[in-house]
């Protein structure tokens, strides 16, 4: 904020276009990113989040990705309804959540060159972060985080079915009620008595509160980082193991 | 009010004179016939036999009063009601009838009631305007007093036939009345008021002729007959209390007087309305006079205290008197046991007297069977003595009773020829014939049973940490003492039940003590010192285990109830337990069933001590296990401390009443008998200690991991929540401090967390053999740090010397050999033993932690798939176990799962080798190369192509699972 004071000082034009977060093994999808993205952007149409993540950055690649809501999602937030039938009807899973924003990252001329003369400079050692076979640290704090949200998300499905259950069983109550209140009023149309007043049915009936769904797609959509995550990492560890291989038979 | 109490005892000598008119008096038609008593007493024994009889009397003549109430207002139903009411009553005072005789007033209503009904009936146009209600009941109440004439037909003739007896009454009353009314005494009128009123309410002849007679000692002796006159009312109830309300009473009743006389049967109806103004100020009356009947009450409690000097006179009285017999002696001892248990009675006097009498039966040599009888009732009013069942005995009368019951036994025990059982019928008492054995009725056994709860109940009510309490201790020898006199008297007179239950008594007083002399000798070998031993052995007496053995054995045989031998094994196993006999304790506890049907059974809390203590004698032979477990149920409720009644709950407290505190109050156990509970919860945490650290240590990873002692993991979470961690002060705290060290498996660290000052002090010296309970401990210590260590560093080790290890943690060679080689066949550790260089070899065949996890992943995704089934069948009705059916049936076992989504494509040969494995323990040979179970194959076209995709999630498994084996080429 201050940034921005500053530079209205010295009167330079500027667009406010978002902001970042740093985070470890990519558990960002949280209903705080959500909220703070939603008014972002629901403030500044153009606006992103820039996700960093420290720790992968360390181990040999740079982790930056810029993600927005997608236009579905802004509708549902702008409602505030988080319902299943309200999800259900626009039509998002976990995987529209969020669109990730090509990031084309331009250095000026000036930086290109110092990091050419500082490639050049460093040792090979410093690289060898990249080629790093041992990787279960990693790994296992994946998984850990990744079965946290497992419990979680198997809590809430649980809540979601019990939901359900009420639901029906109060469906079937209900519709037990209106038939009963049919035939008597069959009865006494028979005895030619007036028919029973209707009744309010939602008074009688109160639906049970539904759970909120919101919770339950950003948790399958962090599952989805996070198995993401552990796919694109085995995967360069599998290539890593098979290079060693190859290097070890050519040892030998 | 006052005047009759200073008249109460001012007219003592007078009343002596008039008494014998007074026995006469209560209720008309049996004069005479209360035997006249030779002592000054008699308003005791006049208010016995009124008791006896009047009450019954006074019954029937309020509910005739009702009836004639009912009558007068033609309320036929209600007639009917009391009517009823009064064959009951009358049933119920059928002895008293038999005896006295069919009471006139009964035979007069009865009459009239018929009268009355007849004349109901005849008057067609009454009947008429009857409602419904009552028209029923007349035609019922008619039937019904038919027939129940019928049974007294003679007497009604007699009655009607001679009804001058009845008018002679009344008109001795109008005479009384005028007479009354003429004296003009301010008492007076009231009176003649008081009769009025009766008058105007039909009162029945009996208490008419009472007045009849109060008038008649009126006119011997004014003074005096009032005064007496004012005792009887007292508990007759009778109206003619309201001699107390002088002013406003005389105003009142003086306005029925003017319309009582008028009152007549038939003019009633037009007088409704008033009448029932003026029953409604009668009941008010009465009501009045009801208070006062209470007070008076009161008053004659107060005079019998004021009257000490009555019982002082008392011995004069039979000195001066009679020659004293027996016949005398009990009757008088009847005349003061009648009064026991009477509101008005005062106990220390009456306690008083009974002594008195004994002392007198004593001069007059009247014989032991006299005594006994007398010793038997004055033990008696003791314990009477306090009403509440709450409140305990006073030290002097603990005392006194504690002597009397030993001059008791004395007598018992010099004449062997007294029978005493409750089961001898006071007819058949034999006090004096000396030819025959003496026969009295009493139990010694309930007497002793009694003292022995009044002990408790003393032991129980006084502050267990003042002198006092010690004091109230030093009676327990006595009482022991007791018991054991009776207990010999009994095993030589009486039946197999009472042996057993004095029995009891005597186990329950020995059971928990430690009997430290046995233990000294069992200490010291039995060839040293052999005389001085026999001295001893001779001094004490039995052992009190062989004691305890001959008593339960007794016990068990011979009892029929179940109580006694429940308690007497409970004990029993108590006693093994103190005395570290664990293993007669556990199979004494083991036979008799008693852990399946305690729950119906009487003493919970003589249970749960029994169930605790041996666990703490589990625990000191050092069989942590066995310990756990008796201690596990007691203390997982967290509410030891109720569970042995050794104090209340303060948080329960609110949630019950009075009256159940005072119930649980009356249950605890005093305060001598307790088992320390820091001692016991010491003891629970030490072994689950004991028991839970290795087996945390081995089970580190695994998921589902249950917990041995949710009260430990308790104080473990406590202890981490901490945010700073001083040394440690409380006993909970050494423990959670010293499984910590175990945890690193630093034995030493956490021998000096169990053992040191702090704990000695409040713990470990507690136990009798306190050295040997510390070895043994130290040892254990030793093991399972031993064992943690191997659990949680053995992947740090490839081998490792059985030497070092012993050296480590001070154990001896063979104990760490035996210690691993166990639990390598228990397979919790992964090894072998290489013999020739002692060494332990460690197999790497625990599963990594990826893998670990990758298990548990596995597991929860198998519970969440279901979980989400469950919506879809929901969602579908029943349809939709497509899926369980197809797919998750293999996926029951996660290891097998595991292995299925691993390797979609593979032979089907490939999987038995996994899952007969559960939770994945992965094949013992697993060497430098890809398991042999999952071909190179496999893993690429599982790896690479994934094509096994249930979901997204689902596929991101077979990836990860099995990095840890293709690492593995590498190394």
């Amino acid at each position: 904020m201050e940034m921005m004071w500053s530079l209205r000082h010295v009167n330079i034009d500027h667009l406010h276009v978002g902001w970042y977060q740093s985070t470890y093994y990519g558990s960002f999808v949280t209903r705080a990113l959500l909220d703070s993205q939603f008014s972002y952007q629901h403030a500044i149409e153009e606006s992103v989040v820039l996700i960093y993540d420290p720790i992968k950055t360390a181990q040999g690649s740079l982790s930056l990705k810029a993600y927005r809501l997608t236009p579905k999602l802004m509708e549902v937030c702008k409602e505030k309804d988080f319902s299943p039938e309200a999800l259900k009807k626009a039509n998002i899973t976990f995987e529209y959540m969020f669109e990730e924003v090509p990031i084309v990252i331009k250095n000026s001329h000036l930086i290109n060159v110092l990091m050419w003369e500082l490639e050049k400079k460093s040792a090979v050692a410093d690289k060898h972060e990249l080629l790093s076979l041992a990787s279960s640290n990693h790994l296992g704090k994946n998984l850990q985080l990744l079965m946290d949200r497992v419990d979680e998300m198997s809590q809430d499905i649980v809540k979601y079915n019990t939901y359900m259950r009420n639901t029906s069983k109060q469906q079937q109550q209900k519709h037990q009620y209106q038939q009963r209140r049919q035939q008597e009023n069959m009865q006494r149309q028979s005895r030619g008595e007036p028919p029973l007043p209707e009744e309010d049915l939602s008074k009688l009936f109160k639906p049970p509160q539904p759970p909120a769904r919101m919770d339950l797609l950003l948790i399958a959509g962090q599952i989805n980082t996070y198995c993401q995550n552990i796919k694109e990492f085995t995967a360069q560890n599998l290539g890593k193991l098979f290079m060693a291989q190859a290097l070890q038979e050519y040892n030998n | 009010m006052s005047r009759f109490f200073t008249t109460g005892s001012d007219s003592e000598s007078e009343s002596s004179l008039s008494g014998e008119e007074l026995v006469t008096k209560p209720v008309g038609g049996n004069y005479g016939k209360q035997p006249l008593l030779l002592s000054e007493d008699e308003e005791d024994t006049k208010r016995v036999v009124r008791s006896a009889k009047d009450k019954r009397f006074e019954e029937l003549t309020n509910l005739i009063r009702t009836i004639r109430n009912a009558m007068k207002i033609r309320d036929v139903t209600k007639c009917l009601e009391e009517f009823e009411l009064l064959g009951k009553a009358y049933g119920k005072a059928k002895s008293i009838v038999d005896k006295e005789g069919v009471p006139r007033f009964y035979i007069r209503i009865l009459a009239d009631l018929e009268d009355y009904l007849n004349e109901l009936w005849e008057d067609k146009e009454g009947k008429k305007k009857m409602n419904k209600n009552n028209a029923k009941a007349l035609s019922t109440l008619r039937q019904k007093i038919r027939k129940y004439n019928r049974d007294f037909e003679s007497h009604i003739t007699s009655y009607k036939q001679n009804p001058e007896q009845s008018a002679d009454e009344d008109a001795e009353k109008n005479e009384e009345d005028s007479e009354g009314s003429s004296d003009e005494d301010e008492d007076e009128d009231g009176v003649s008021a008081a009769t009025f009123l009766k008058k105007k309410s039909e009162a029945p002849s009996g208490e008419s002729r009472k007045f009849l007679k109060k008038m008649d000692d009126e006119d011997e002796d004014s003074e005096d007959s009032e005064d007496d006159e004012d005792w009887d009312t007292g508990s007759t109830s009778s109206d003619s209390d309201s001699e107390e309300e002088e002013g406003k009473q005389t105003a009142l009743a003086s306005r029925f007087l003017k319309k009582a006389p008028t009152t007549d049967e038939d003019k009633k109806a037009a007088e409704k309305k008033r009448e029932d103004k003026a029953k409604k100020k009668h009941d008010r009356k009465s009501k009045r006079l009801d208070e006062e009947e209470e007070d008076n009450e009161g008053g004659e409690w107060e005079r019998v205290r004021g009257g000490v000097p009555l019982v002082k006179e008392k011995p004069k009285m039979f000195a001066k008197g009679t020659e004293i017999t027996h016949a005398v002696v009990i009757k008088k001892l009847n005349e003061i046991l009648q009064a026991r248990g009477k509101k008005g009675t005062d106990r220390a006097a009456q306690i008083e007297l009974l002594q008195l009498l004994v002392q007198i039966a004593a001069e007059n040599n009247l014989g032991e069977g006299v005594i006994v009888k007398i010793k038997f009732n004055i033990i008696a009013s003791l314990y009477d003595y306090n009403p509440n069942l709450a409140t305990y005995m006073k030290p002097e009368m603990w005392g006194k009773c504690l002597d009397c019951i030993n001059e008791l036994m004395d007598i018992l025990f010099a004449n062997p020829n007294i029978f005493v059982g409750e089961n001898i019928l006071e007819e058949s008492e034999n006090l004096h014939n000396a030819d025959q054995p003496l026969r009295v009725r009493g139990c010694i056994l309930t007497l002793v049973e009694r003292m022995d709860e009044e002990f408790t109940k003393i032991m129980q009510n006084t502050d267990p940490h003042s002198q006092e309490y010690v004091e109230h201790l030093k009676d327990e020898a006595q009482v022991c003492a007791i018991i054991e006199r009776v207990q010999r008297y009994l095993e030589e007179k009486g039946t197999t039940e009472e042996v057993c239950r004095i029995y009891l008594l005597r186990i329950l007083h020995t059971y928990y003590k430690f009997d430290y002399k046995a233990h000294q000798r069992q200490l010291t070998p039995p060839e040293g010192s052999s005389k001085s031993e026999q001295d001893q052995a001779e001094n004490e007496g039995e052992d009190s285990a062989v004691l305890m053995e001959r008593l339960c054995k007794y016990i068990y045989a011979k009892d029929r109830t179940d109580r006694i031998r429940t308690c007497a094994i409970l004990c029993h196993i108590y006693h093994h337990a103190l005395h570290s006999r664990w293993y007669q304790a556990r199979d004494l506890m083991l036979m008799s069933h008693l852990q399946d049907n305690i729950q119906h059974a009487d003493p919970p809390i003589l249970y749960n001590r029994t169930m605790v203590q041996l666990g703490i004698c589990a625990f000191r032979q050092g069989l942590t296990k066995d310990a756990h477990n008796a201690l596990l149920d007691i203390q997982s409720s967290g509410r030891a401390k109720e569970l042995l009644g050794q104090g209340l709950l303060l948080r329960s407290l609110q949630e019950r009443n009075q009256e159940q505190e005072k119930v649980e109050r009356r249950r605890q156990v005093p305060f001598h008998l307790h088992i320390n509970l820091e001692l016991l919860e010491c003891v629970y945490l030490v072994s689950a200690m004991l028991l839970e650290i290795p087996y945390m240590a081995a089970h580190e990873s695994d998921a589902r991991r249950r917990m041995i002692s949710k009260q430990f993991h308790h104080q473990l979470r406590v202890g981490e929540r901490q945010p700073l961690l001083g040394p440690p002060e409380s006993m909970r705290e050494h423990v959670v401090a010293a499984s910590k060290a175990m945890k690193m498996g630093d034995w030493k660290t956490c021998h000096s967390f169990i053992i040191n000052e702090k704990m000695n002090g409040k713990v470990w010296d507690l136990f009798p053999e306190a050295d040997k309970v510390r070895t043994m401990l130290v040892r254990k210590i030793q093991e399972e740090s031993l064992r943690t260590y191997l659990f949680t560093y053995s992947s740090v080790y490839d081998s490792i010397s059985m030497e070092t290890l012993s050296d480590m943690f001070e154990l001896d060679l063979p104990t760490v050999h035996s210690i691993i080689s166990k639990m390598i066949i228990n397979e919790e550790l992964m090894a072998s033993l290489d013999q020739p260089t002692q060494t332990v070899v460690m197999h790497r065949t625990e599963p990594t932690a990826q893998q670990n996890l990758a298990l548990q992943l596995a597991e929860k995704l198998g519970s969440l798939v279901e979980n989400n089934e469950r919506v879809f069948d929901h969602k579908q009705g029943t349809y939709g176990g497509y899926f369980r059916g197809e797919c998750f049936r293999l996926l029951s076992s996660p290891g097998f799962w595991y292995l299925h989504s691993l390797s979609p494509g593979t032979p089907s040969t490939s999987f038995p080798s996994l899952s007969c494995r559960p939770e994945g323990r992965l094949p013992q040979k697993r060497g430098l190369h890809a398991p042999r179970w999952l071909p190179p194959a496999a893993i690429s076209n599982g790896l690479l192509s994934s094509p096994l995709c249930l979901t997204p999630r689902l596929s991101n498994l077979e990836v990860l699972s099995h990095t840890p084996g293709i690492k593995s080429l590498f190394k």
